[in-house]
């Protein structure tokens, strides 16, 4: 590029143009990796279906006053996944629970990561006595077992989806911050952060303009990564019966057949699909997050 | 699991609220065992660990231990005590009645008043005077004479020392003095005539060893085994939450149980009972409360097992808070306002299709509800007729609460006073699906009247309830063949002392009409005549619309018939088992000659072990394959 262009539209396009570039290499390599893909077209479908859930299937189908079918019918092509005890058609129901699992999931993932990011970048910006008193509290927080951590909380907030994004952003974001710090230090450690300093940059402008653009890869794939984490614990929770009673999840789609008794009498189609549908989602994240984090980590990135 | 104890629990006692928060203390670790327990192999690795200790104690104790024929029994209900000076729940009551006799008992065909410990009583003519023969073959498990000064002692206690009152004080009550002239003859003198005097549900302790324990309102009776009584079984080992173990008193005067031991084991998780059932482990199961209509119907194809399916002894019902107020007059908790007016209640009622319930939730497991008390006990039962009766009606529902000034707004929400959108919050058990999925019906069907709903699951409702905090609930007594102590749970008398304090009251229900008649029956010895108040009751708490009985749940419980040949159901036509009003079920259990299925249960459980075991280790071998393969990828 000639000197006058980049004068008078000055360095934003080209940051633009640079991140386009950037986007577009990101996304080349990204393809090569055949099982990050498989597991993006499930989440687009996934992600399809949830949106469209109140056009194909209807908000209707959680009524249980107007069940079209009788108690737990065996699938049929009427219900091609069953009936739940109430008559309701456990197709519907999977595909309009796939909305509570998803947004709960991804909530609960941006809680966690938003969390951790903070506490890293902080941590590891800001040395001496802060710093070591956050990381405290975060090995603290590692070696809760998260579940029982999860469960303490939801028993004692009130039951609602809130409460189970909460319980679970505040219970998973401690490996988030460990890696957010390590890479803060390795950042900061670098000489333009210097420079930044002697030039007069104060702790927010090096932290949110040096630190953050640089750790925001790593946050990305990670946040993927708890994703599926998190619909998982989602899923754990309102199975152990700590999530909305009136809300239709895969969880507790699980929760109400087995309080049904469909394990111990064999009616498999209540309990296989959001089965199913919990694996598939959480794996299809977990492969996303997978490829997302080999393209991005440097050193998988060099070897390449 | 825990919802034995507020619908199951047949016994006189403090508030339910308490009972159930004793039973879902400690709930997320019960949760977690629950949930970890449930998948499809749940019972089998457990199970066995737990006959592994009892073989243990069984050597310890140096008796029949395993030759004998053991009856196990699957149990969800966690024991609050073993002191029948304490206890009020099913399961520990039930236990009460195998190991202490009470004065009467009823007979197991038609609940009639038979002899129990007492074998004859006589009122004195002014009806104040009451002259017990105790039976002079009852022995102690120590070797010593049951006495009728065990029984003067204990009654005597109840009378003086409240802490030993917690649990069946409301007995003692009106009692002058009680006293024992000779071993075969105790005289009770009461203040005021009192009809429940052949229905003392009062186990008698011995004296000689009831009389060391200091603090009744601590002592707990789990300390020592064997436990020294009277009844047809002897509790011989107990571990909280793990298992209760009875062994067959051969002296009981009525004549030895058939099996040997008997054996309650906890299942958590109704599913693993069931499975545990099948594969022959347990012999029983009940369900708490009961087995669910798939887990029934599932059962009933089944080779050796039977389903038994009797009408329950329970209401189910929905509670509405009529404003909590302590005996003081102090109002507490924060109930909704507009549930103070008849209409509004009226109204609420009226949009309950008790019908569905019935039919959808309960799948015909049950018996659409009417009155307070379930038709199992005719005497007593009554249904509202003719246009007084609260029919699903929704258009009527809407126009009343229009009449009673709750008009809907511009979004259909009907409006209080307060401007605010009508929102009531339904206290409701997490542990019992039927709240669940009634609370499901009661959200679409008050929703279409404009009102919201929102569902508090909560596995300890008692807080919330003892304080008030809710603006209904759903609730569940059982109820005895008398039924005096479920109708005293809604007199003013039975609302507690002060806000701080615990009453013994339901749902702070207190109604001037209500307590006349209350009087009026427990001072009633004609039968007829107190049927007629009771039943006068009944219609004036259906008018309050505070209780609003839904349906009367059947009890529907399962056994194999490998190892029970025979047991008594009561009532003898189509009754039920577990938790009779008597100890009937188990002394008369006949074994079946071939009961030897925990070899054959112990080889499944390891093969299902093995196969279990050979999967994972063959998904962790596909997982380290393909981990390899993705690094060597990576590495290339």
């Amino acid at each position: 590029m000639t000197a006058d262009t980049t004068a008078t539209p000055g360095p934003r396009t080209l940051t633009r143009q640079r991140r386009r570039a950037s986007a577009a290499r990101f996304w080349k390599q990204y393809r090569t990796h055949r099982a990050g893909v498989v597991g993006l077209a499930a989440l687009v479908l996934c992600v399809l279906v949830a949106l469209t859930a109140p056009l194909t299937v209807g908000a209707d189908v959680r009524s249980v006053t107007d069940a079209p079918g009788g108690p737990l019918e065996s699938p049929s092509a009427r219900f091609p996944l069953g009936t739940d005890q109430f008559g309701r058609s456990l197709l519907g129901l999977v595909i309009w629970g796939s909305r509570v699992s998803l947004l709960v999931g991804l909530l609960a993932a941006v809680l966690s990561v938003a969390i951790g990011t903070l506490i890293g970048i902080t941590a590891g910006h800001f040395r001496g006595w802060y710093a070591t008193v956050m990381m405290r509290i975060t090995d603290w927080f590692l070696v809760m077992p998260t579940l029982v951590l999860a469960i303490a909380l939801a028993t004692v907030m009130s039951r609602s989806l809130g409460t189970i994004v909460v319980a679970i952003g505040v219970t998973t974001w401690p490996t988030t911050a460990r890696l957010v710090r390590a890479q803060t230090l390795a950042v900061e450690s670098r000489p333009y952060i210097e420079r930044a300093k002697a030039l007069g940059g104060g702790h927010w402008h090096v932290m949110s303009r040096h630190v953050l653009p640089n750790v925001m890869p790593l946050v990305l794939a990670q946040t993927t990564l708890i994703i599926s984490t998190a619909i998982l614990t989602e899923a754990t929770l309102a199975f152990l019966g700590l999530g909305d009673p009136t809300g239709v999840s895969w969880g507790g789609l699980l929760q109400d057949a087995r309080e049904a008794g469909a394990v111990s009498s064999g009616d498999w189609w209540y309990l296989v699909p959001p089965g199913i549908a919990i694996a598939v989602v959480a794996l299809a994240f977990t492969l996303c997050g997978r490829a997302v984090e080999s393209v991005l980590n440097p050193r998988l990135g060099v070897s390449r | 699991m825990n919802t034995h104890d507020l619908h199951g629990r047949g016994r006189t006692g403090p508030r339910l609220g308490r009972t159930r928060l004793l039973a879902t203390a400690g709930a997320a670790a019960l949760v977690l065992t629950a949930g970890l327990a449930s998948p499809l192999v749940p019972a089998a690795p457990r199970a066995h660990a737990a006959e592994g200790t009892q073989a243990g104690k069984d050597g310890k104790d140096g008796k029949d231990g395993k030759d004998g024929k053991v009856l196990t029994v699957a149990v969800a209900q966690s024991v609050d005590s073993l002191s029948p000076f304490l206890a009020v729940r099913l399961l520990s009551t039930s236990i009460h009645r195998l190991t202490y006799e009470y004065l009467t008992n009823y007979d197991p065909k038609d609940a009639h008043v038979v002899p129990g410990l007492a074998t004859k009583w006589e009122p004195s003519p002014d009806k104040l005077t009451w002259t017990y023969t105790i039976r002079s073959d009852s022995k102690w498990s120590d070797g010593q004479q049951a006495t009728a000064e065990d029984a003067a002692w204990t009654f005597n206690k109840m009378m003086t020392d409240q802490g030993a009152a917690t649990a069946n004080g409301s007995f003692v009550n009106n009692f002058e003095k009680v006293t024992a002239p000779s071993p075969t003859q105790l005289v009770i003198r009461l203040k005021k005539p009192q009809a429940t005097m052949t229905a003392l549900d009062v186990p008698i302790v011995p004296k000689h060893v009831w009389e060391k324990v200091d603090d009744f309102s601590e002592f707990n009776n789990d300390k020592s085994f064997p436990v020294v009584g009277n009844g047809p079984f002897v509790l011989t080992a107990y571990k909280p939450d793990s298992y209760v173990r009875l062994k067959a008193n051969k002296d009981f005067w009525r004549g030895a149980p058939k099996f040997d031991e008997l054996v309650f084991r906890y299942y958590k998780d109704q599913d693993a009972a069931v499975a545990a059932l099948r594969k022959g482990e347990v012999s029983f199961v009940a369900g708490s409360p009961a087995l669910t209509p798939a887990q029934a119907a599932s059962l009933k194809g089944e080779k050796d097992i039977r389903v038994n399916e009797g009408p329950g002894r329970r209401f189910y019902a929905l509670a509405t808070n009529p404003g909590a107020q302590a005996r003081n007059g102090k109002k507490f908790g924060d109930g909704h306002p507009s549930l103070l007016d008849e209409r509004v209640r009226h109204a609420l009622f009226m949009a309950v299709d008790r019908k569905t319930i019935v039919d959808k939730v309960f799948q015909g497991h049950a018996v659409e509800g009417q009155g307070y008390i379930p038709p199992r006990y005719p005497t007593y039962f009554w249904e509202p007729s003719g246009n007084r009766r609260l029919a699903y009606d929704p258009a009527k529902a809407a126009e009343l609460l229009d009449r009673a000034g709750y008009r809907a707004n511009a979004d259909g929400k009907r409006v209080g006073k307060d401007g605010k959108p009508l929102n009531y919050r339904v206290l409701c058990h997490a542990t019992d699906p039927n709240d669940k999925a009634v609370g499901k019906y009661l959200q679409e069907w008050w929703g279409g009247l404009g009102i919201g709903v929102t569902l508090d699951c909560l596995d300890n409702v008692t807080d919330p309830w003892l304080a008030g905090k809710y603006d209904l609930a759903f609730d569940g007594w059982s109820v005895n063949p008398d039924p005096d102590f479920v109708l005293s749970i809604h007199t003013c008398a039975a609302l507690p002392a002060t806000p701080k304090d615990t009453g013994a009251t339901d749902n702070f229900i207190c109604d001037k009409t209500y307590d006349e008649l209350y009087a009026k029956q427990l001072a009633e010895y004609d039968p007829a005549e107190r049927a007629n108040l009771v039943k006068q009751m009944e219609s004036r708490l259906y008018d309050l619309g505070y209780m609003n009985v839904m349906a009367y749940p059947n009890a529907v419980e399962a056994y194999r018939t490998d190892q029970i040949e025979s047991i008594t159901t009561m009532p003898a036509e189509a009754g039920n088992i577990y938790g009779q009003d008597g100890y009937w079920s188990w002394w008369s259990a006949v074994p079946a000659d071939s009961d030897d299925s925990s070899g054959g249960s112990a080889s499944t459980g390891v093969v299902i072990g093995i196969v279990a075991g050979v999967v994972v280790l063959a998904g962790l071998a596909g997982l380290f394959a393909m981990r390899r393969r993705a690094t060597a990828e990576d590495r290339e």
